[in-house]
C-alpha cells in the first residue's frame, strides 16, 4: 500500500479535480439564471465519480480484460432496452431515470470498447482482414445503436478509436483503401438517408455561418461574439453578456467554451489549456507492464484528445456543430462518470508498470 | 497472466510517445493562435457585435402641445393609454405572429398584414405600432401570455383627445399616422415610420411647435428579445402650447345654429382680426383619427360624399354672387366712374353686348343711386357699371381687396380662388374674353370664384374702412410657461379714400335697416351692416328653371357678409349657405342669431 500512494500520479490527479471544479464553476455560470438544478447534479455525479475513481483503483486491470465483454454485452443490451422502450413510446430517450440522476448508458461503452480493441491489438502484430473486422464490428454495433436514439455526438466520437488504431497500428494497405472508399460510399448514403434535415442544416450552415446567421449559424456565430468580445480577461465571472442574456446555446453542455472565454477572457481559455496539457502530457508519456494496457491508455486518452478538439474548434466556428461536450468541463454526469472510470484504469496501469519493477 | 508477447519494444513505445506529444503540442498552438486571432487581435469587432446583441435603444414618443382656445378652455390634449407593440426581431414566423395579433386585437388578419408589410425594409430593431387604446382585458390577456407572446409589448403612451370632439374640428385638425410620402417631405426631421403627425387645421399648420422632443431608452434584451434592464433614459419634451384666438362657447352656439345646413361661417373680432369661430359643415370627429386601423370609421370619413374633412371656409370655392357687388362699388368710386349719386335705370333686365341680361326681380327696381342699388341689390346698375370699368379695372380693385390670394389665416391647405381677367384666360385655357363674360362678373359670377375666408376679409375690411386686417386663429404660443410667439395685429392699407367706403357702407346699412335684402338680420338696438349673395346655380334662362331649382343641387347658396356696429365696429360675420336657397331668408337670418349671442351683455 505504501508503494500504491508513492506511485499514485498526484499531479494528474490534481488537474483532474481542478478541471471538474473548473468546469462546475463555469455550469454555475451558465445556468444559474434559468435552472439551479445543473449545478447541483454537477456536484452530486463529480462526488460519485470520485468514488468510482477509487472502487475501479480496487479492481485488477486483468480482471477489466477478461470481463469486457461481458461489460460491453451488457451495456449493448441496456441500449437495446432504451431504444425498444423508445420505439414502443414512439418517443426515444437514451437515458434511465433513477431518482433525480439519470444515467446515459452510450457514455459508458466506450470503456469496455476501449479493453477490447486494445485486445484485439495487442494480439496482433500486423491487422489483418480477420481483426480489423472485429474492431470495425465491436464499433460500428454501439455507433449503429446511438445514432438510432439518435446521438450523432456521442455516436461520432467513438471513431476516435479508429483514428488510434491506424496512428498506432500497421494495416494492411488494401483493406485500408477498402475503408476509405466504403466510408465515403457510407457518408454519401447517411447524408442521403440517414441524417436528419436538422443535422444536415447543421453542416451546410457551418460552411456559411454568416447567411444563416438567422437559423442555424446562429449558434456558431453568437459562439465566436462570446470568446471575441471576452478579450484579455474577460468581462467578469458572471457577467457575459453573450451567455448571461441567453445568447449562447447549450452553455452549460458544447458551448461551456463560450462561457469561459467570455467571461474570463484569453487568460481564462489559456488556462484550460494549460490543464489539458499537462493532463495529455502525463497520461501519453508512461510506461506500461502489457501491450493491451499501453494500446487502452492510447485509446482512452486519444479519445479524450478527440473530443477536447472538436468541441473547442466548434465553438470558435472551425468544426460544424456537433454537439459534443468538453471532457470533465460540460455538463454532464454520465460522461464525467465515465471519464474518471478510464482515467482511474489508467492510473491503475501505471502503477502497475512501477509495482511490477520492485 | 503474461500469455500475450510483448510485441512493443521500449524504443517503439518512446517513438509512439515523441510523435503523440509532437501533436499535442501542434494542437495546442493552433488553438492558442485561434483564440488569440479572436480574442485579441479582432476583438474590438466581437465586442461591438455582443453590444449590438443586448442593448437596443427605444423612442419614447413626447406628448404633443395642448391647443387651447382665447379663455384658456383646452380644446385638445393627451391621455394615457396602452398601446400595443411588435419587436420585429422579435418575429420568428411572421404567419403565426399574424394570428396572435388577430387573436389578440380581433383586427383582420390582412390589415395586420399590410400593416407589418409597412416596415419590410426597415431595421430590425424596431418597434411596430399595432394597436391603440388597448381595453383593460386585452391587457391582461396579453401580460399572462407574455412567455407565449414574446414580440408583444405593451407600452403606455400619450394618445391625442379632443375633449369637445367634432366641435371645431376643421380649426384643430386631426392627428394619424405618418404616411410614406410625408415621411420623405419631412426628412432630417426625426420621424419614423409610426409616428404620428398633424394631418389638418393647426395640427399640422403648427406641427413644427406641437410635435415636442422624443425621448429615447436605452435597454438590454435578452436573446428572446425580453427587455431585462433599463441602462439609460432621456426623457420625452411635450411641444408647445397653442393658444388660439377662438372662443369654444360661441363656437359650439354656431355649430348647433349650422347644423341643419351643409356651409360654412366665420366670425372676425374687429380691429383685431382674431377670428372667435370658424364653423365649417359638415364636420367630423378628430379622435376618429388616433386609433390606428379602424378602417371602417376612417373610410366612411374619407369617402363620405358630403367631404365633412373639407374645410369649405378656406378650401371651398364659389361665386361670391351679390357679395361681390362692394367691391364694384368701391371701384367705381375710386376710378372716378361713379358718384354715390349717379342713377341708373333698372327695368327688369337690360340689353348689352347683343345679348339680354336680367335683375333678379322681373318687375325691375326703377331709378337706382349706389345706395339703393346696394340695398336692393340691382343687378341692373352693376351691369351698366361692370361695362364701363371693363374687366381690367375690376380685376385691380378685386384683387386689392384680396380676392385671388390666399387670406394666411392660418390653416393648412387654403385656396386662393380665381379673378378671371382676360390675361388669365389666355394664358391658362388659351381661349379670347367674351364682353359678355365682363356682366357676368360684375354681379360675382362668371369664372370668379372665392373662398368665405376671403369674403369675411373683404367685409372686415369695407368695416374697418381701407384696412384689410391680417386674419388669423392663434394668439400665442407657449413653450413650457414661456411665450416664443405673440400674433401682433396687422393691417394692410388699401387704396381707397375713406369717403368712399362711408358710401359703400351707407347702402349696406339699408341692406339691413331700410326694408333691404338683409332685413331678416337686423337685429333691435344694433346698427348691423351686410350684404346678401343668392348665387344662381343654373340660369334663369334654362327652360327647366323653376322645376330644377326646386331640387337641392341646383338650389342657389346664399351669402351674407356683415358687420356691427356700424361705427367703431366690433366684430364681422360671414355665413355661407350651401343650396341654401335666398339669402335673404336663410343666410341673414342666421348672421342675426349670431349678432344677438355677439352682443349679449
Amino acid at each position: 500500500m505504501k508503494n500504491f500512494w508513492k506511485y499514485f500520479d498526484k499531479l494528474t490527479f490534481i488537474v483532474l479535480i481542478t478541471t471538474t471544479v473548473f468546469g462546475i464553476f463555469l455550469i454555475y455560470s451558465a445556468s444559474y439564471t434559468t435552472d439551479t438544478s445543473y449545478f447541483n447534479k454537477q456536484i452530486a455525479w463529480f462526488a460519485i465519480s470520485l468514488i468510482c475513481f477509487f472502487l475501479v483503483f480496487k479492481i485488477k486491470t486483468e480482471t477489466l480484460f477478461r470481463w469486457r465483454l461481458t461489460i460491453f454485452i451488457v451495456l449493448l443490451a441496456c441500449l437495446s432496452i432504451l431504444l425498444l422502450a423508445g420505439i414502443i413510446t414512439s418517443g426515444v430517450r437514451s437515458w434511465f431515470r433513477i431518482g433525480f440522476m439519470s444515467i446515459q448508458f452510450s457514455e459508458f461503452i466506450k470503456i469496455p470498447l476501449a479493453l477490447i480493441i486494445a485486445k484485439i491489438m495487442a494480439k496482433n502484430r500486423l491487422i489483418t482482414l480477420k481483426p480489423f473486422l472485429k474492431i470495425i464490428l465491436a464499433i460500428a454495433i454501439p455507433f449503429g445503436m446511438i445514432m438510432l436514439q439518435p446521438d450523432l455526438g456521442t455516436a461520432f466520437i467513438l471513431t476516435a478509436f479508429f483514428m488510434v488504431l491506424v496512428f498506432l497500428k500497421r494495416i494492411k494497405f488494401s483493406i485500408l483503401l477498402v475503408t476509405i472508399l466504403l466510408m465515403i460510399g457510407g457518408s454519401f448514403l447517411a447524408w442521403n438517408y440517414i441524417l436528419k434535415p436538422y443535422q444536415k442544416n447543421r453542416i451546410i450552415s457551418f460552411m456559411n455561418p454568416e447567411k444563416y446567421s438567422r437559423s442555424t449559424g446562429y449558434q456558431s456565430i453568437q459562439s465566436k461574439i462570446a470568446i471575441g468580445s471576452g478579450g484579455l480577461v474577460g468581462k467578469g465571472y458572471l457577467k457575459g453578456s453573450q451567455s448571461q442574456y441567453k445568447f449562447l446555446p447549450t452553455r452549460h453542455t458544447d458551448f461551456v467554451v463560450a462561457v469561459l472565454g467570455e467571461e474570463l477572457g484569453f487568460t481564462g481559455i489559456s488556462f484550460l489549456f494549460f490543464l489539458f496539457f499537462i493532463l495529455f502530457y502525463r497520461q501519453f508519456n508512461i510506461r506500461t507492464q502489457t501491450d493491451e494496457e499501453f494500446y487502452f491508455v492510447y485509446l482512452f486518452n486519444g479519445l479524450i484528445l478527440f473530443q477536447f478538439s472538436i468541441n473547442v474548434l466548434m465553438s470558435i466556428g472551425l468544426l460544424p456543430i456537433l454537439g459534443i461536450p468538453l471532457p470533465f468541463v460540460s455538463y454532464g454526469g454520465s460522461s464525467l462518470l465515465a471519464f474518471f472510470i478510464g482515467e482511474a484504469i489508467i492510473f491503475k496501469i501505471k502503477i502497475n508498470a512501477y509495482i511490477n519493477e520492485f | 497472466m503474461y500469455t500475450d508477447k510483448k510485441i512493443l519494444s521500449q524504443k517503439k513505445t518512446k517513438i509512439i510517445a515523441i510523435m503523440t506529444n509532437i501533436m499535442v503540442i501542434l494542437l495546442f498552438t493552433f488553438l492558442l493562435f485561434n483564440f488569440w486571432d479572436i480574442q485579441i487581435i479582432k476583438h474590438h469587432h466581437f465586442k461591438l457585435l455582443s453590444q449590438k446583441n443586448i442593448f437596443r435603444e427605444i423612442e419614447i414618443k413626447a406628448p404633443r402641445g395642448i391647443i387651447v382656445d382665447r379663455n384658456q378652455t383646452i380644446l385638445a390634449e393627451n391621455k394615457l393609454d396602452f398601446s400595443l407593440f411588435i419587436f420585429k426581431e422579435n418575429i420568428k414566423n411572421l404567419q403565426e405572429t399574424i394570428e396572435k395579433a388577430h387573436l389578440i386585437t380581433g383586427l383582420d388578419q390582412q390589415s395586420i398584414k399590410n400593416r407589418m408589410g409597412k416596415y419590410e425594409h426597415s431595421r430590425a430593431s424596431i418597434r411596430i405600432l399595432l394597436k391603440k387604446n388597448l381595453s383593460l382585458k386585452e391587457v391582461v390577456y396579453i401580460q399572462s401570455r407574455a412567455l407565449e407572446f414574446l414580440e408583444f409589448e405593451i407600452e403606455i403612451e400619450p394618445t391625442r383627445t379632443y375633449p369637445f370632439q367634432q366641435h371645431a374640428s376643421h380649426i384643430l385638425g386631426y392627428v394619424s399616422e405618418i404616411s410614406s410620402m410625408e415621411l420623405k417631405l419631412n426628412e432630417n426631421q426625426n420621424y419614423k415610420p409610426g409616428d404620428e403627425i398633424g394631418k389638418s387645421g393647426i395640427e399640422k399648420q403648427y406641427e413644427h411647435f406641437i410635435r415636442g422632443k422624443k425621448g429615447t431608452q436605452v435597454v438590454i434584451k435578452d436573446s428572446f428579445g425580453r427587455i431585462q434592464k433599463q441602462v439609460s433614459e432621456k426623457k420625452p419634451e411635450i411641444g408647445s402650447k397653442i393658444i388660439l384666438t377662438i372662443d369654444i362657447e360661441l363656437q359650439k352656439y354656431i355649430e348647433d345654429i349650422l347644423k341643419p345646413h351643409k356651409g360654412c361661417i366665420g366670425v372676425v373680432e374687429l380691429p383685431s382680426g382674431e377670428i372667435l369661430s370658424l364653423v365649417s359643415k359638415p364636420n367630423f370627429n378628430p379622435e376618429k383619427f388616433t386609433t390606428l386601423i379602424e378602417t371602417k370609421d376612417w373610410n366612411t370619413l374619407i369617402n363620405d360624399p358630403e367631404k365633412p374633412l373639407h374645410n369649405k371656409f378656406t378650401q371651398g370655392l364659389y361665386s361670391p354672387g351679390s357679395v361681390f357687388k362692394i367691391v364694384m362699388a368701391l371701384g367705381g368710386l375710386q376710378e372716378k366712374i361713379i358718384t354715390h349719386s349717379t342713377r341708373t335705370f333698372c327695368s327688369g333686365s337690360t340689353w348689352i353686348y347683343n345679348r339680354t341680361f336680367h335683375c333678379w326681380t322681373s318687375f325691375g327696381h326703377g331709378l337706382m343711386n349706389l345706395t339703393d342699388a346696394l340695398k336692393n341689390s340691382c343687378n341692373i346698375y352693376f351691369y351698366t357699371l361692370g361695362k364701363k370699368m371693363d374687366i381690367n379695372t375690376i380685376d385691380k380693385y378685386a384683387r386689392l381687396l384680396g380676392l385671388g390670394k390666399k387670406t394666411r389665416i392660418g390653416l393648412p391647405n387654403e385656396k386662393s380662388g380665381l379673378v378671371p381677367s382676360p390675361a388669365w384666360k389666355a394664358s391658362q385655357l388659351n381661349q379670347k374674353w367674351f364682353p359678355g363674360e365682363t356682366i357676368s362678373v360684375s354681379i360675382g359670377g362668371g369664372l370668379l370664384n372665392v373662398t368665405p375666408a376671403q369674403i369675411l376679409q373683404l367685409i372686415s375690411t369695407v368695416a374697418l374702412k381701407g384696412n384689410l386686417p391680417q386674419l388669423h386663429l392663434i394668439r400665442g404660443i407657449e413653450n413650457r410657461g414661456k411665450i416664443i410667439g405673440k400674433f401682433q395685429p396687422r393691417f394692410n392699407k388699401i387704396p381707397v379714400e375713406k369717403k368712399y367706403f362711408d358710401a359703400v357702407i351707407r347702402g349696406l346699412f339699408k341692406v339691413v335697416n331700410d326694408n333691404g335684402t338683409g332685413r331678416a338680420a337686423a337685429v333691435p338696438g344694433l346698427d348691423i351692416c351686410g350684404k346678401t349673395g343668392t348665387q344662381q346655380i343654373i340660369s334663369k334662362e334654362n327652360p327647366d328653371y323653376r322645376r330644377l331649382r326646386k331640387l337641392k343641387r341646383f338650389t342657389p347658396h346664399s351669402w351674407f357678409a356683415s358687420f356691427a356696429p356700424r361705427n367703431n365696429p366690433r366684430y364681422a360675420v360671414v355665413v355661407f349657405v350651401e343650396h341654401g336657397g335666398d339669402a335673404g331668408e336663410v343666410a341673414a337670418p342666421i348672421a342675426a342669431r349670431i349678432y344677438k349671442k355677439l352682443f349679449q351683455p
